[in-house]
């Protein structure tokens, strides 16, 4: 019993000291606190609101690969999870596959168009703005094509049938399972990022990140890292599409190739919460979905459209005011307390 | 054998003829300093050695192998690797993570990476500052740094492109120290550089440059004392630099 309160001991100070693995340990008792939240909620509004948050955050951590870490600006991220959604409802309602499947079968279509987009873009050395707005282009595109699609339900969309709720179908009745498998998608999602982060291929996004021409007269083929960070993080997008369709029933082109929706659930997480920090979509993701709920609730019998401004408000603020976000926040802190740690021990 | 051979490289941006059949030779652990007036051609020659841009004609071989128009990254890969006229140190990084992404060239390994960085800041005395951002270094601090990750990738040759740029006198001495140790490791060097103190007292042999032409080649004492290069670029006053 002494060695195992040692070991504890030694453990939580280990990780005290190592700022990346702090966050990772942050991050795990929000999760925590989510998968504890049942216990408490009962009310299936607010389940769903938890439910989507926590989509949300692995979302987040998608959009923070390729946007943060190796800082390509893939302004309509969405195009991933989108192509990830309707993989997986057709796979579902057409050819009858469950979603256990169709989730990962998603992640790789999404890849595919992620692979698309890189060859493109480099192919005719779009950076920066200019592959923020290419991106966007596709997205219209996709919109377009998707509506007049027919196979894919064109512009009315297709639905999830309800009948006989079963796990192969990955339908329930309660709200607990859904809730679960997102939290199971985080921790995953997370572990991912870490193991990014913290190998070559990590600090080779962050050096690209920061300099193409020096990261390039170091040895590293920008090119093919470039496409990695955005493969990866079209993969999770996708499979967290094909989760997100599974759990809202329902996918249809004007809803799911949209920059206000791209904003709300992909970026808004990492950027409330730091872009490019490893807790930063847990920490932005948590106060982002439920404050756009919250205003919406408040906001919704007024005009319409004043909610929007109230969240545009907001995040405006946040940026001005956390540039490096709520991780940003806690660092200062962290600092402080590990400076008063040391000292103590010294 | 020399380490990298140049031949009749010409470069043209539209009508502009940049670089016009410049060839030389760098032997191995030899330090070879390329000189010129502002818009000579030594960074555009300097680009397609490092594989920034590629030549119009011409031929560059480095140990012994045809690099012409191969990618930066593919040039580093074979170990000839540039630093910057305006260092570019990755900011948002740690001193140690920009010096690993250096090591990453030569491993796959996280702790291999990490042991070579750390030699390497020890080497340039620079331990203390490893878990600082690189943001937060000085000038020379910075320059320090580049150095380090062109280190950090086991380079056989280095083309140093106006290290001593915006330092004052004595950390330009720092650095023509730091410059000659790395030389004596047998790591050849091409110095591209305009204050004239460096050239003189770290080349073994020099080659100048004028309108994208060499004008002149040969060892230190003969390169200002020779008409053209007077003419060209030194102008008179450098019998001082000299004596």
């Amino acid at each position: 019993m002494r060695t195992f309160k040692n070991n504890l001991k030694d453990f939580l100070i280990e990780t005290f000291m190592d700022w990346d693995k702090m966050q990772l340990l942050i991050s795990f008792v929000v999760l925590l606190l989510i998968g504890l939240s049942p216990l408490v909620v009962k009310s299936p509004y607010y389940m769903g609101i938890i439910i989507l948050t926590t989509l949300y955050i692995f979302l987040g951590i998608s959009w923070n690969i390729v946007a943060g870490f190796a800082g390509q600006l893939l302004i309509a991220h969405i195009i991933f999870l989108a192509v990830g959604a309707y993989t997986t409802i057709v796979l579902n309602n057409t050819y009858g596959v469950s979603p256990w499947i169709g989730l990962p079968l998603a992640g790789v279509v999404a890849a595919i168009l992620g692979v698309i987009v890189s060859f493109i873009t480099l192919r005719y050395g779009l950076k920066m703005d200019y592959f923020a707005l290419f991106t966007i282009a596709l997205m219209v595109a996709l919109k377009t094509l998707f509506q007049k699609w027919k196979f894919v339900g064109g512009a009315v969309g297709m639905w999830v049938r309800l009948n006989n709720p079963s796990w192969e179908k990955m339908i329930f009745k309660a709200k607990e399972p859904y809730l679960y498998i997102a939290l199971g998608l985080v921790v995953i999602g997370l572990l991912i990022q870490y193991r990014i982060y913290k190998s070559k291929i990590g600090k080779y996004f962050l050096a690209i990140r920061e300099d193409e021409d020096a990261a390039e007269a170091l040895g590293i083929n920008t090119a093919f890292y470039k496409t990695l960070a955005v493969v990866i993080g079209a993969a999770l997008a996708g499979v967290g599409g094909g989760f997100y369709v599974m759990y809202v029933n329902f996918v249809e082109p004007l809803q799911v190739f949209n920059l206000g929706l791209n904003v709300e659930i992909l970026m808004a997480a990492p950027i409330i919460g730091g872009l490019g920090s490893l807790a930063g979509p847990v920490l932005g993701g948590i106060l982002n979905k439920p404050i756009v709920e919250f205003i919406r609730g408040t906001l919704a019998a007024e005009r319409s459209g004043t909610s929007l401004i109230v969240y545009g408000t907001f995040l405006i603020i946040s940026i001005l005011f956390m540039p490096q976000g709520v991780t940003g926040v806690f660092y200062k802190i962290y600092l402080k307390l590990r400076d008063r740690y040391v000292k103590e021990e010294l | 054998m020399p380490i990298l051979k140049v031949n009749n490289i010409t470069k043209r941006f539209g009508g502009l003829l940049a670089v016009h059949d410049l060839s030389l030779t760098v032997e191995k652990g030899e330090i070879l300093g390329l000189i010129g007036p502002n818009g000579a051609g030594k960074t555009t020659a300097f680009n397609m050695i490092s594989g920034y841009y590629e030549p119009n004609q011409g031929q560059i071989i480095f140990d012994g192998q045809d690099i012409t128009g191969l990618r930066p990254d593919e040039i580093c890969k074979l170990g000839l690797v540039r630093t910057f006229q305006v260092v570019k140190p990755f900011y948002q990084l740690s001193v140690l993570d920009n010096v690993m992404v250096g090591a990453y060239n030569c491993t796959n390994k996280n702790n291999i990476a990490k042991e070579k960085s750390e030699e390497i800041l020890e080497f340039l005395g620079m331990t203390d500052l490893s878990d600082h951002l690189a943001r937060n270094l000085s000038v020379v601090g910075r320059k320090r740094l580049e150095i380090a990750r062109v280190l950090a990738s086991e380079p056989k040759m280095i083309l140093f492109d106006e290290a001593m740029a915006g330092l004052r006198p004595t950390e330009t001495d720092e650095i023509i120290e730091l410059v000659r140790q790395i030389s004596q490791q047998g790591i050849a060097l091409l110095l591209v550089e305009h204050v004239m103190k460096v050239i003189m007292s770290l080349s073994d042999r020099i080659v100048v440059i004028h309108h994208g032409e060499k004008i002149a080649e040969g060892k230190p004492q003969q390169i200002v004392r020779d008409d053209a290069v007077i003419d060209a670029y030194l102008g008179e006053v450098t019998t001082d630099v000299a004596s």
